[in-house]
């Protein structure tokens, strides 16, 4: 995950509101991840989409999401994410 | 401390056709005896498809100590499960209504498929052997769409009788395609049996349910012929006639309606009947009339009268052309016990377009306030030390006596050794 990319990356801004911090994601990295590379835990535990500890509610912006059965469509269409398997397609603000 | 009659003594000094004695209705030793014997060991009804209507949805109910998870898949079937983690125990869904991706308990996030195989847990180990850490699962059987649970590892096979049975009588009203409009929950202060019994007699409704006497002939629950006068007996003919010929229309229309009764000579004991209802004959509303207007399943005739559903140890129901009124009787304690109502209606029904949520539950809300009441007195009544068991009607109570007997008979058949 750490690596650089050869070409100059993509990268958005995700704001958390209940952190209160604003950090930087690759559009090649899961949010979960990039909020660890900024000393941030967000509560997780599978990281792989399948238990949904890391469920939030995206308030704007757009993910590329891949779960692997922790959220329901009728989730995704109330704008709850799985953090640990979205990449950002977008600047995020995540209530989190 | 005093020393009680052992359960095995109550029951053989038990006088027939008389009402139990009070340590029945009020001793925790034989609250506990009950949930273990009865409520562990049989057929429960605890609700409806429409309960887990999609993928994901998930229904709790707890029966005494036993937390069951009611889910329904992605496959569309519905599942029952122990609501305990394989872990360390914890309650897995601690809500009574819940949507979920996978079942995830909160502890450490142990994380469980809807067919409840362990999908994922973390720190285990490379040992660690998942598959034999699912879920346990709990026997479903769906009856029409009627929920049945039962936690015993060998449920009485006879629930199959009972599906087969009743499903002609209940699949005309299409439960599985109706929606819940109401759901209440009641918790009323008596034993269990207070409120069986209560369910099992109408002996008790001229004085008491100004509401649901619009609409239910007294006639149909049994009477004393040697005192009716004449009046009276002339509406009894009536109503006979009335049956055997509302019988034979809504036969014909496909809709079965004969007495069908198995409440004391079966483990999963039931009885049914299509009865009659007056003036209007179309619902249980305090004009007689469909309160909603789209009808379930084909029915097409909205005066099908109600077919009434009773089941032992905890159920009754009653089907009619508009809607169904359901309800699951579950001890809470041995003075306290939930009595939880669901109305039904065809899911595609609009509230205030096609029915008007009062009008359809104003007739059972009245109804199950005032048993609640009679429950409560009875039950603070036999308390006293004045209280001795007094005799059944051969007319109005039979199906007091159906029960009672039954549970006698299914407690003394289920006591453990200890109790026994
Ligand atoms: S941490 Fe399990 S779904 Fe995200
Ligand atoms: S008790 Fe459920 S994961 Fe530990
Ligand atoms: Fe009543």
């Amino acid at each position: 995950m750490s690596e650089t990319p050869p070409s100059a990356p993509t990268t958005f801004k995700v704001q958390l509101t209940l952190s209160g911090r604003e950090i930087e994601c690759r559009a090649d990295q899961f949010v979960l991840f990039a909020a660890k590379d900024a000393g941030l835990r967000l509560p997780c535990s599978c990281t792989r989409g399948m238990c949904g500890t890391c469920k939030s509610k995206l308030i704007s912006g757009t993910v590329d999401m891949t779960p692997d059965g922790g959220i329901r469509q009728r989730e995704i269409d109330q704008g709850w994410i799985l953090v640990c398997c979205s990449k950002p397609t977008s600047d995020l603000v995540i209530e989190r | 401390m005093t020393a009680h009659p052992s359960i095995p003594d109550l029951i053989a000094r038990r006088k027939p056709g008389h009402n139990l004695q009070a340590d029945f209705y009020t001793r925790p030793d034989i609250f506990e005896a009950d949930m273990a014997a009865i409520f562990w060991r049989h057929w429960i009804y605890v609700g409806v498809e429409p309960d887990v209507p999609e993928a994901g949805d998930v229904f709790v109910v707890d029966i005494g100590r036993a937390s069951v998870l009611i889910v329904r898949d992605d496959d569309e079937e519905i599942r029952a499960f122990h609501n305990v983690c394989r872990h360390r125990g914890s309650r897995l869904v601690n809500e009574q209504k819940a949507v979920v991706g996978n079942i995830v308990c909160r502890y450490h996030a142990w994380t469980y498929g809807l067919d409840g195989a362990l999908l994922f847990a973390d720190h285990m180990g490379e040992d660690f052997d998942k598959s034999c850490r699912g879920l346990k699962p709990v026997h479903l059987r769906s009856v029409a769409g009627l929920l049945f649970v039962c936690l015993a590892d060998d449920p009485p096979t006879d629930i199959d009788a009972m599906a087969a049975a009743m499903t002609p009588y209940l699949a005309p009203h299409d439960l599985p395609n109706t929606k819940i409009a109401k759901s209440v929950e009641v918790i009323e202060h008596g034993n269990w049996k207070m409120t069986m019994e209560n369910n099992r007699e109408c002996y008790h409704c001229g004085g008491n349910h100004p509401e649901l006497n619009v609409p239910l002939f007294a006639y149909g629950f049994g009477f004393s012929p040697k005192t009716l006068d004449e009046a009276e007996a002339a509406q009894a003919r009536r109503y006979e006639n009335l049956v055997t010929d509302a019988h034979a229309r809504w036969e014909a229309a496909g809709a079965p309606s004969r007495e069908i009764n198995h409440l004391s000579d079966r483990v999963t004991a039931f009885r049914t009947e299509r009865l009659p209802i007056d003036q209007a004959g179309e619902s249980q509303t305090l004009d007689t009339r469909v309160a909603c207007k789209k009808l379930l399943g084909r029915i097409k005739d909205p005066a099908m009268g109600g077919l009434s559903f009773w089941t032992q140890p905890n159920s009754w129901h009653h089907f009619m052309s508009d809607h169904i009124v359901t309800f699951s009787v579950i001890p809470v304690a041995a003075e306290a016990t939930l009595l939880r109502t669901r109305w039904l209606v065809h899911k595609d029904a609009v509230e205030g377009v096609d029915y008007d949520l009062d009008n359809l539950t104003r007739v059972w809300e009245a109804t199950n306030r005032q048993d609640a009441e009679l429950v409560e007195v009875a039950q603070t009544g036999l308390r006293s030390p004045a209280y001795e068991p007094g005799p059944y009607s051969p007319y109005t109570e039979g199906m007091v006596n159906d029960i009672t007997g039954w549970y006698l008979d299914r407690l003394a058949a289920n006591l453990d050794p200890v109790d026994a």
